[in-house]
């Protein structure tokens, strides 16, 4: 690990910081703004698994109908789970999301351990018929929940039979990718156990952190966060690539000097840094 | 059917009471029934404003909590019978209100008018929750500085979040001089950022704070002159707001010729 905890630019004014295999990496024809690099490691510890386990509101498409997927309630001051920022996550995916299935679309709530009052319930199902979508049953695991369910009219299934959304599994493979269609503005992140597909910005203020890859197909300005349960091997690609930081695994870069005209680019990790290249020249390096 | 605009920035400061008050006002002028709702409880700013803070008798609160009727608590404005006032109360906090009671208050208020402007609070904690409660459209006004349209942003997230998705930019207090000469964010660097369709960009302008310590909102003044290109601006939103196509205002600096130098030499207000 690197004992120097400073955060170097990227720059072409400090080439002592450049690993000396520099030039082979990159074959790229302007030096100083597609090929850039520095990252620093961090502690691999800062990797703790409990904010791993703090997931967002989730749409998942299952055998034509809609989970929605509830983060369960935890006492975590890190874990962004009150019911307005459920609402408000919630309200979000539905806006990002809406082209991927018809009106009319049953959805079936994954309360989890969420306590759910009989008020919150009918906002959660208001919110989904705002956007056409029917909220049909409702799986919980708390019995004070399926009670207000019940006596608002819902049907209610209170053994889970998802048990496995609530077992921390070994050694699992990714979800499915999520598709966000809206920028992503200040204030707002996006936490995905998968690879996220932002199409519009990430303004600055806003971020985004997957475990799988981050492909932004717009301007990437806020932060991105690739691989981030310690795959070094993801990725953050975006078609404007000027982010406020970015993170791969548990390494972490500065957004380099803006060039002076933007191209799609790649950031991945290679010999202990986060580099940064034209998409085309990534391309062709990865099939040759 | 009434239109319910709340006016929100996010960042404090940045002109959102002024555009409410003109806006409000220029409104009422072309013969709209207009309420303009101060949803700022505790730093209430709008009656200044306006120039109605000594005709308050009664304010939302009691009208809330049954001590008045809605009617009696509404100032109208003594210059333009079609405005009217709901003001804040002074000596409460922004948690006195509720999301709930403020979506009641306004729509008690669509039975007679047909434009409600909600000033919001700077922020985005409970008065701002407040003040977009009833809103079915939202005036985002920003000033083209890095932390303004830093917050502009979050609140167009929040207001998305909220699901107010009709929300228009207003620019306000940009400096084409500056911009000219790359010192100021220009509009289309704000644009660009924010992605929500312009309805106004404002210039800076001296006769704004002298008409908003008067209490006379700019939009008042007889002549075009005084109300300066900052009026006409406002002027044009309002026109914007009822669906008219208005071309933006050119606010291309003069040319700095040695004449326009001489001019400035004796005349030192402008």
């Amino acid at each position: 690990m690197n004992s120097d905890f400073s955060f170097p630019a990227f720059s072409p004014s400090a080439p002592d910081e450049q690993p000396p295999n520099d030039d082979s990496l990159a074959p790229t024809a302007d030096a100083s703004s597609s090929e850039r690099q520095d990252a620093e490691r961090q502690d691999p510890e800062r990797q703790d698994a409990e904010r791993r386990d703090v997931p967002q509101v989730r749409l998942k498409g299952e055998s034509g109908r809609l989970l929605l997927l509830l983060p369960p309630e935890l006492d975590t001051p890190s874990a962004p789970n009150t019911w307005a920022e459920v609402c408000q996550q919630l309200n979000q995916r539905l806006m990002s999301g809406e082209r991927f299935w018809q009106p009319h679309t049953p959805v079936h709530l994954i309360a989890r351990d969420r306590l759910l009052d009989g008020r919150q319930l009918q906002t959660i199902a208001d919110t989904l018929a705002a956007a056409q979508l029917t909220l049909k049953r409702i799986y919980t695991s708390r019995r004070q929940t399926a009670v207000a369910a019940a006596m608002a009219g819902f049907s209610v299934e209170q053994q889970s039979p998802l048990a496995q959304f609530n077992a921390p599994e070994e050694g699992k493979a990714l979800v499915e990718p999520l598709y966000v269609q809206s920028t992503v503005r200040s204030g707002t992140e996006i936490r995905h156990p998968g690879t996220v597909i932002v199409l519009g910005d990430v303004n600055p203020g806003g971020s985004i952190v997957a475990e799988g890859d981050v492909l932004v197909w717009g301007a990437l300005r806020g932060v991105a966060q690739a691989g981030s349960s310690g795959n070094g091997r993801c990725l953050i690609m975006a078609l404007r690539l000027e982010p406020t930081q970015i993170r791969i695994a548990d390494f972490v870069a500065r957004a380099p000097e803006a060039p002076e005209q933007y191209q799609p680019e790649v950031a991945y990790v290679s010999s202990g840094g986060i580099r940064i290249i034209r998409a085309a020249d990534f391309a062709r390096d990865r099939t040759t | 059917m009434s239109r319910i605009i709340v006016v929100t920035s996010g960042k404090g400061g940045v002109g959102k009471t002024t555009c409410t008050a003109n806006l409000g006002m220029a409104l009422a002028q072309r013969g709209h029934k207009v309420a303009v709702v101060d949803a700022d409880f505790g730093l209430r700013n709008l009656d200044l404003l306006l120039g109605l803070e000594n005709r308050i008798v009664y304010t939302a609160v009691e009208v809330l909590a049954g001590e008045c009727r809605l009617e009696q608590a509404l100032v109208r404005d003594k210059r333009q019978p079609n405005l009217v006032l709901l003001p804040a109360a002074q000596n409460r906090t922004k948690d006195s209100v509720s999301p709930d009671q403020m979506r009641k208050l306004v729509n008690a208020l669509t039975k007679v008018f047909s434009y409600i402007l909600v000033d919001s609070p700077a922020g985005i904690e409970m008065g701002f929750l407040n003040a977009i409660a009833p809103a079915k459209e939202a005036l985002v006004v920003t000033t083209p500085e890095i932390s303004a349209v830093r917050d502009a942003d979050r609140i167009v997230g929040l207001l998305e979040a909220n699901g107010i998705r009709n929300a228009h930019l207003i620019i306000n207090r940009i400096k084409p001089a500056m911009v000219a000469q790359d010192k100021m964010m220009s509009v289309k660097d704000v644009q660009e950022i924010l992605a929500i369709p312009l309805i106004g960009v404002i210039p800076d302008d001296e006769k704004v704070i002298v008409s908003t310590n008067r209490g006379e909102p700019l939009v008042l003044a007889a002549d075009a002159n005084q109300r300066g290109l900052a009026g006409q601006a406002l002027q044009n939103i309002v026109r914007r707001l009822e669906g008219e196509t208005v071309p933006f205002l050119d606010l291309t600096p003069p040319a700095d010729d040695f004449l326009a130098r001489l001019r400035r030499l004796f005349r030192p207000t402008e």
